[in-house]
């Protein structure tokens, strides 16, 4: 069974189509890497996906639950970590965390557990008791993911995730998130940064004007994907 | 100059483009904007009408009299004007992200000072300009003014002394920042509520309203004639008092006599700008600092500036301790409550309406409020029920009306995780009608208490509050969701938008509709009680049924809109 499903959906803003006819499918335990340059529609599908936005027509299954009528199962098989961090600013990251795990449901001895398990896969014990107004983007981000991944989903959903991060942090990102996969996680990632694919990804799709211009396997293995990227994106 | 006037050119052609925009909702919001805002200003222009007419012509209470009275009104609105500026320009002038990015341009601090007072004036002070235009139409109308005495009133009178508030404002709040860097917040904050609540007591107990009365009216039938001498001394230094002064001046013709005063409000407010122009040169800079160094250099959640309630052991302990409730009510509960407690504009806003309410109270205490007519015992106590309808509106649209909007940019995290938006909106109204409500019964049974203790009374006045309180609660929930500011997080700018002028429009409108219903069945309680007859709470039912139907069909509307527009997704 797929764990995503875009079947046929298209999204318009009045007259202007951000997405358009679009299908996919990502199976259980893959890493996705969705492309395209500025205003193709890679943040609006992934908006879709997670709900922020419905659909003008067809739909999108999570988990093989439909986001949009059975919201609240497709919203418990995904973690999503947005393109902007947006935190509570008077809440530290621990807070922040309960509050999300809260949100999921998660009696709180087990969500206090599972915060001491998972602080240390993007180092953020060193300022989580700090508010969020103290963070930089980097610890932002690194909170963020941490709470994408604080109720074990199935499905990851990632919007840029080494924006902001410095080397060390985007290293640490990456080994977890190709760990997480072997683990059955399966990855959604939008990104602009075509090394970070190259190394992570398991299938690409390009994106251009919301339609699929190009889907290929292993990135990594068939040659240079800056010049085809540039060549189907001109 | 230049970079003055392309800020200032950029600002009016983004308004102007935001007002004049062609979308259909656009069109749709301003066009009943136009509708509540016109209303508004229908509304207290008839009322200033009337009331003039009645205390003129009906009460004789005579020019010198009413213009006092008018002095006193002047007095409020010059205190209103300065503490809304003061509280605003707290978020502009220090909060602002224009600011950061004004700060890294090459224009000086004084001119951005400038720029961000004039934004200042205008966002916190239209509606009561507006207010203050319409009283002044009404007033003028009953004394047959020509259109020019209008506009001079308005531009040369008004204006300035709108402006000398709004100066003062701002200039007293950097003076308040650099103290507050050397004494800590907390102490100026206990300062500033007691000289504000003490200046407005010394102004009432020093012109004492009822002995002028009497002494006035001692030489009834001359009440026309000046009695300049009855005034305190310290009276006439102040700004209200050439407002009234001038108005009485030149409505007898005496202009050589209102000149004075005249110019004493365009020098002063001349003054005074140059004033701020050399304070902003030396301290607004300073104070910004200042600001930003607060707001950065926090240390986890201790620290002296912070707010009173931050460093207390409950609230480190609150997102950390198990509870009773459900996880996701408990989280949302947690989180509000550390938000609302961690954000002194919050809390600080609550701890001045306390005091406020303290002060109604007090007052309302030490008033004689038994009448020998049943009517004027009916509209004494209706004066004190509409001004209990209009704390618990102003307290919903403080603190209601911006719920939605404080969701903020990390809403994200709620829409993504399973949980119902719907769920979430009924958490909202739930809370709100539970915090309004218990301020709204406690203020209904003291007004009660202090005219008699009556079981029929209070009853009647506990469910008129009950729908008043459910009604208010569920408009601001709603048109807060309707007209949600998710970009902005300071929630006094959500609380003094457009939407939120609009939201508190219509409470006045019901609570207008609701007072006139309840006339009827209190009318007849005080004529029984006169009469010492028995009362029948039979005859408040139809009353009290129309209202809970008005009520419930407005509660009804705006939680379908705000249902509605929380789970819009194009936000």
């Amino acid at each position: 069974m797929s764990m995503i499903e875009i079947q046929h959906v298209t999204k318009k803003f009045g007259a202007f189509t951000a997405v358009d006819n679009l299908t996919l499918k990502i199976e259980a335990g893959e890493f996705f890497g969705f492309l395209g340059p500025n205003g193709a529609g890679k943040t609006t599908t992934i908006k879709m996906l997670t709900g922020l936005y419905e659909p003008t027509v067809g739909h999108c299954f999570v988990d093989g639950h439909d986001v949009h009528w059975t919201p609240l199962e497709a919203k418990r098989s995904f973690g999503y970590v947005p393109d902007q961090p947006y935190l509570y600013e008077k809440l530290t990251g621990r807070e922040f965390l309960h509050f999300v795990g809260g949100l999921f449901g998660i009696p709180y001895r087990d969500v206090k557990n599972r915060i001491d398990e998972i602080k240390d896969l993007f180092e953020i014990g060193s300022f989580m008791d700090k508010r969020a107004e103290e963070y930089s983007q980097g610890m932002r981000q690194r909170i963020v993911l941490t709470a994408g991944l604080l109720h074990d989903p199935k499905v990851l959903i990632i919007d840029e995730p080494i924006v902001g991060l410095d080397p060390r942090s985007a290293r640490l990102v990456k080994d977890t998130l190709k760990q997480k996969t072997k683990e059955g996680l399966t990855v959604f990632m939008s990104t602009h940064l075509l090394e970070i694919v190259e190394e992570l990804c398991d299938r690409i799709a390009i994106i251009k004007n919301g339609k699929i211009i190009h889907e290929d396997f292993a990135p990594s293995r068939n040659g240079n994907l800056e010049a085809l990227f540039l060549e189907l994106t001109k | 100059m230049r970079e003055l006037l392309v800020v200032l050119n950029t600002r009016a052609q983004s308004f102007l483009k935001r007002v004049f925009e062609l979308r259909w909702q656009t069109v749709v919001q301003n066009i009943s904007s136009l509708l509540i805002f016109g209303g508004f200003a229908v509304a207290v222009f008839l009322v200033a009408r009337f009331a003039t007419d009645y205390l003129i012509t009906e009460a004789h209470i005579g020019l010198f009299l009413f213009h006092r009275f008018l002095s006193m009104l002047l007095y409020v609105f010059f205190v209103t004007v300065n503490v809304g500026n003061m509280i605003v320009a707290f978020s502009t002038l220090y909060k602002s992200q224009e600011v950061n990015f004004l700060m890294s341009l090459p224009i000086s601090h004084a001119k951005i000072f400038l720029i961000k007072f004039v934004d200042n004036f205008f966002y916190s002070s239209s509606t009561l300009t507006l207010l203050g235009l319409a009283m002044l139409l009404g007033y003028g109308s009953f004394f047959d003014l020509p259109w020019y005495y209008y506009f001079f009133v308005m531009f040369f009178i008004m204006l300035p002394f709108m402006l000398i508030a709004a100066i003062l404002a701002i200039t007293t709040l950097m003076l308040l920042i650099k103290l507050g860097t050397r004494i800590g917040f907390r102490l100026l904050l206990v300062l500033v509520l007691c000289v504000y609540s003490g200046g407005v007591y010394l102004y009432f107990n020093a012109t004492n309203p009822m002995s002028l009365v009497e002494d006035v009216m001692k030489l009834w039938p001359n009440v026309n004639e000046y009695m300049g001498y009855l005034d305190p001394p310290f009276v006439k230094v102040l700004p209200n008092h050439w407002v009234a002064e001038f108005l009485y001046w030149s409505l007898h013709g005496e202009y050589a006599r209102a000149l004075p005063y005249f110019s004493m409000l365009f020098l002063t407010m001349l003054g005074l700008i140059a004033l701020a122009g050399l304070m902003a040169r030396r301290f607004y800079y300073e104070s910004w600092l200042a600001i930003a160094d607060l707001q950065a250099g926090r240390p986890a959640i201790s620290g002296k500036t912070r707010s009173l309630f931050a460093s207390s052991s409950f609230l480190k302990a609150s997102f950390l301790k198990r509870s009773f409730l459900k996880p996701h009510w408990d989280v949302l509960v947690k989180r509000d409550l550390s938000l609302f407690l961690r954000e002194p504009s919050q809390w600080l806003h609550l701890l001045l309406m306390v005091v406020l309410l303290g002060m109604f109270l007090v007052s309302l205490a030490t008033l004689k409020l038994t009448f020998e007519q049943p009517a004027m015992q009916a509209t004494a106590f209706m004066i004190i029920f509409m001004f209990n309808g209009f704390l618990i509106a102003s307290i919903a649209l403080r603190f209601v009306f911006p719920t939605v909007s404080l969701e903020g940019d990390a809403f994200w995290c709620v829409r993504t995780s399973p949980t119902q938006l719907s769920k979430l909106y009924w958490y909202k109204v739930v809370t709100a009608l539970v915090g309004v409500g218990v301020v709204a019964e406690f203020l209904s049974f003291v007004s009660v208490f202090l005219f008699r203790q009556d079981a029929s009374l209070a009853l009647v006045s506990a469910i008129i509050i009950f729908f008043v309180t459910l009604t208010l609660t569920g408009l601001n929930v709603g048109a807060g969701s309707y007209f949600a500011m998710y970009k902005e997080r300071n929630p006094i700018r959500v609380a003094s938008s457009q939407g939120a002028s609009l939201t508190f429009l219509a409470s006045m409108l019901y609570l207008t509709v609701v007072v006139t219903l309840s006339l009827i069945p209190l009318n007849n309680y005080f004529t029984t009680w006169h009469a010492a007859d028995g009362f029948s709470i039979r005859w408040a039912l139809m009353p009290l049924a129309v209202i809970a139907i008005i009520s419930s069909v407005i509660f009804a509307f705006s939680t379908r809109v705000g249902l509605r527009a929380i789970r819009n997704d194009s936000r």
